[in-house]
């Protein structure tokens, strides 16, 4: 039943989206008038599928902005392979055909660097003028490109009602909680990459395959994604998964059992993953994408993002409502790799731990 | 003299235009990708030589490589320890050779039986259980993985029906087991369609005249029977192996990384841009494929059974009164038929339950209703359920009009006079047995980004690229089914047709073509079911996003958020697809029948 009131809840909000459109126009005109001018054109953005579509961020982003931009058309292109994308194309001297790409993380930016000579990203945040409002701690990119407008923190979600909160990393190799976790493909996963490196975090470079080592000895269970580690979770294969810290949000209310969906911090932390958003040095329409940049961490469009991409706003002193801030549990340490510590790290580290998970 | 001519260049006609389109849309795009392995820049095979020589991937195989002359030092030292088997690491080759053998022998096991029900039994809905065979190779592997939670996991209908009848619950899930009977669930039933149109086409007059010279039924199956059905037995369990060897979705959904084959490491590789090892990885699976199916096909060569298409046998009726539960034969069809519904049925009825449960375990509509949003809402990059089960559809029907006579003439080349027949089906097999995951990259580099021509980049994509794709994926599966039909087909019958004044299509048309029918009719509907599951082609290749299809609409709906996290909008349009494709497979199958003889 729960689902109906959610359903209802982001009706109400499409409804509110229209008429919030008004004074999110009003404040981005602001920006415009400040320097760049009234703006004519298409800007292509290139994101992941569930940003955009029917009740989404990304289709609450389009329509505010044209709202406000009369002359604009903002398009979305959903690669299947992602920012490896945009660095093949790069590698291959084929035309980067967007000018935005939303949902950027350090690894992958790191990637992308490793992988070309020049840059696939400009660098922007002295041009934005809301740059410096991203909290201190989410910034992931120490050239200003990547620009944070969300973060989730990665936790673990159990089932109340068959187990205790772990609570510290090396319970969860005891023998009380044998069984007990389901976390996701490093390579393949954001969780799951972002629990990986946690525990490297946690227990050090040198230290983690020893862990995980008691991890799979203590008959962990690895899954490909998200969906079918959580999936598997909810027809209780294990009480406890990799998951967000955001869980609640969809999991409140009448009849539903909230045991299920504790939030779990170990060593009271969670690692932080902020999603970024980043311009391609070959965008079409550079300017008309930091004005939408801008526009992204207007106090208005955090609200937006985070209750809609249920994720927390990367702008500090943003309200994302009531229900949100009710459900949605911020970490005391969050915990993250900056830049330059997965700079050369990242890839060998999830090498040697799918060395380790396979044989 | 104008028309023989045109009729003599009709075969050279259709093979230069199968050539191209696999030249354009296969062989050019995977070659770009293979050719990292080969490394021209540092050292020679350099990418292939270190996976060779190393024991993760090859376990104890890797001394021959690492240090050859070493070798034989080793063998000794290991004869002189007593030969410890335990001691024998296989590497991540060797456990995906491992599974993949059990996964084949478990798909023979379990689609076997079926074919001979299929086959020799009648018994209401026949024809339609014949046609439905097809439907699980269509099924999304997460779909696929979904339906087996609900079935065989902690809380499953299998475990409850255990408990109730006071079994302990049994942990299935996140095992080799499990693996296994999921790629049986996938292969099974190419056994099943494979060996039931080998065993339709099987002229009674020769059971008959080995009876009549006094063979007993059991001696009459040995020398008559199981030597026309050994080759499609053989056919359907070496596809089994390959596929079970590339599988990748399925290891990672039900087995877990512990599990994790050759083909799951390769798309880590290519996940993180290690694109020559990913090429080396490709090289090798496709060599051990390539040569597998090479064999395979000589073997086969040398097994052809003649037949001049004589009346068919006769099926005995299933249910007979009261003598079925006293005959052992029947009994034991019952007995699998049990089997069968727990791994075929089970999977596929949980699937639906589960697209009609909530969260909690209730009955609710709210994945049916989303799909109904989804049609009516006009926000963009919303993924509507109509159009793509209209897409599906006509890529499907493309892809058959263009995989049919692909695979027919393959297999005229394969079954012809020249030495190298075989070897040209197995070169033109060989989009079985290359990795999806290096055809689409290889899709990505050359068709999507474009190849420069005369200074500008040419790209090909959209709904022509899209079916062209299915039909070079589908075509083998056609060829596969038609080849060994066309092999055993008495040579005499085109021959009469020819010297009465037919031209060679029209004696192809009228002779050849009828008699092959129940062939060509599975391998129809495998080109249908490939075209309509196809993902990773369809989503690089379809312009724009205007022209998804149905499971790439489910993928879709994995990642919406709207119901909160759940699968459940996937199952609903899982059920959707399956709807659709059982409907579609009856009418080709339906269709189809009206031309079989």
């Amino acid at each position: 039943m729960k689902r109906r009131t959610f359903l209802r809840t982001a009706g109400a909000s499409v409804v509110g989206a229209t008429a919030l459109a008004g004074c999110a126009g009003n404040d981005a005109t602001d920006t415009e008038s400040a320097g760049t001018g009234g703006f004519n054109g298409t800007l292509q953005i290139a994101t992941y599928s569930s940003f955009t579509g029917k009740d989404t961020a990304g289709n609450w982003l389009k329509s505010s902005f044209e709202a406000a931009h009369p002359g604009v058309t903002v398009e979305f292109t959903t690669p299947e392979s992602g920012l490896n994308q945009y660095i093949l194309r790069q590698q291959n001297g084929a035309e980067i055909d967007a000018d935005l790409y939303i949902g950027l993380n350090t690894a992958e930016l790191v990637r992308a660097d490793q992988e070309l000579d020049e840059s696939l990203f400009e660098t922007v945040d002295e041009d934005l003028t809301r740059a410096d409002t991203v909290k201190s701690g989410l910034q992931i990119d120490p050239d200003g490109r990547a620009i944070p407008y969300d973060t989730g923190y990665i936790s673990l979600v159990y089932n109340g009602n068959e187990v205790e909160n772990p609570a510290t990393f090396d319970a969860l190799t005891s023998e009380e909680y044998q069984g007990d976790l389901i976390v996701q493909d490093a390579g393949n996963s954001d969780p799951g990459r972002a629990f990986l490196l946690w525990t490297i975090a946690e227990k050090g470079p040198d230290g983690y395959l020893d862990y995980w080592r008691d991890l799979l000895e203590n008959d962990v269970t690895i899954l490909s994604d998200w969906e079918p580690a959580y999936n598997a979770y909810m027809n209780d294969e294990a009480p406890m998964v990799v998951s967000y810290s955001t869980d609640q949000v969809y999991y409140h209310g009448e009849g539903v059992d909230i045991q299920k969906h504790q939030v779990g911090f170990l060593n009271d932390q969670a690692y932080a993953n902020p999603e970024a958003m980043a311009l391609f040095t070959d965008a079409d329409a550079p300017d008309l994408a930091r004005t939408f940049m801008d526009f992204m961490l207007s106090p208005v469009a955090q609200a937006e993002i985070a209750v809609r991409n249920v994720q927390f706003p990367a702008v500090e002193g943003v309200d994302p409502g009531a229900e949100f801030s009710q459900y949605a549990y911020e970490p005391s340490e969050p915990v993250t790799f900056s830049y330059d510590e997965l700079s050369g790290n990242v890839e060998g580290w999830i090498e040697d731990w799918r060395r380790e998970i396979a044989n | 003299m104008r028309q023989p001519s045109a009729d003599r260049l009709a075969l050279p006609a259709g093979l230069v235009v199968t050539l191209s389109v696999l030249g354009v849309v296969f062989y050019y795009p995977v070659s770009r990708v293979l050719l990292a392995a080969i490394d021209p820049g540092g050292a020679f095979f350099g990418p292939i030589r270190t996976i060779l020589a190393d024991p993760f991937y090859v376990g104890v195989g890797h001394h021959a490589f690492a240090d050859p002359l070493g070798v034989p030092s080793g063998v000794l030292a290991w004869i002189r320890n007593g030969v410890p088997l335990s001691a024998v690491e296989f590497g991540l080759f060797g456990f995906t050779a491992y599974q993949a053998g059990l996964s084949a022998l478990a798909s023979v096991a379990l689609g076997l039986p079926g074919a001979y029900v299929l086959a020799r039994y009648e018994f209401r809905g026949r024809e339609t259980l014949r046609s439905l065979t097809i439907v699980p190779f269509v099924l999304p592997s997460i779909l696929v993985a979904v339906g087996f939670q609900a079935m065989f996991g902690q809380t499953g209908v299998l475990n409850d029906v255990l408990a109730a009848m006071g079994f302990e619950r049994i942990e299935f899930l996140f095992s080799l087991p499990i693996v296994i009977v999921a790629h049986a669930f996938y292969n099974a039933p190419l056994v099943t369609r494979l060996v039931t149109a080998a065993w339709e086409g099987i002229d009674a007059q020769q059971i008959e005249s080995a009876r009549a010279m006094g063979a007993s039924p059991l001696r009459a199956f040995r020398d008559v029977v199981a030597p026309q059905l050994r080759p499609s037995v053989l056919t359907a369990g070496l596809l089994a192996f390959i596929f079970s060897f590339m599988s990748f979705p399925i290891v990672l959904a039900l087995g877990g990384l512990e599990l994790q084959t050759v083909e799951v490491w390769l798309y880590a590789k290519v996940q993180s841009l290690a694109l020559e090892e990913a090429a080396a990885l490709a090289v090798l699976e496709t060599l051990i494929s390539l040569g597998l199916m090479y064999l395979y096909l000589r073997y086969e060569a040398a097994q052809v059974v003649t037949r001049s298409g004589g009346t068919t046998q006769s099926r005995r009726p299933l249910v007979a009164g009261a003598r079925t539960l006293t005959d052992p034969h029947r009994l034991a069809v019952f007995a699998y038929g049990i089997v069968a519904a727990v791994v075929f049925l089970g999977p596929v009825v949980s699937l639906i339950l589960e697209s009609i449960t909530g969260p909690g375990g209730e009955f609710t509509l709210a994945y049916y209703e989303f799909l109904l949003a989804q049609q009516a809402s006009a926000a963009v990059g919303t993924i509507k359920p109509l159009p793509a089960i209209g897409n599906s559809l006509l890529f499907a029907v493309g892809t058959l009009a263009l995989a049919v006579p692909m695979g027919v003439i393959v297999s005229i080349i394969a079954t012809g006079e020249g030495r190298g027949g075989r070897l040209a089906e197995a070169v033109l097999s060989a989009p079985i047995a290359v990795s999806g995951i290096v055809v689409g990259l290889g899709l990505l580099q050359t068709l999507v980004f474009g190849v420069p021509v005369f200074g500008h980049r040419l790209t090909v994509t959209g709904p022509v690229a899209v079916v062209a794709a299915h039909a070079v994926a589908a075509y083998p599966f056609v060829s596969r089914t038609v080849t060994p039909a066309l092999a055993g087909l008495d040579d005499r019958l085109a021959e009469a047709a020819r010297s009465l004044g037919a031209s060679r299509v029209r004696a192809l048309v009228t002779v050849t073509v009828p008699l092959i029918v129940p062939a060509l009719l599975a391998g129809a509907a495998f080109a249908f079911a490939i075209s309509i599951g196809e993902f990773d082609s369809t989503v690089l290749l379809s312009e724009g996003g205007g022209s998804y299809t149905m499971p790439v609409a489910l993928e879709r709906y994995v990642g919406n958020r709207s119901l909160g996290p759940s699968l459940g909008a996937a199952t609903a349009m899982g059920t959707v697809l399956l709807t659709v494709t059982a409907i579609s497979f009856v009418v080709i199958d339906r269709v189809g029948g009206r031309y079989d003889g």
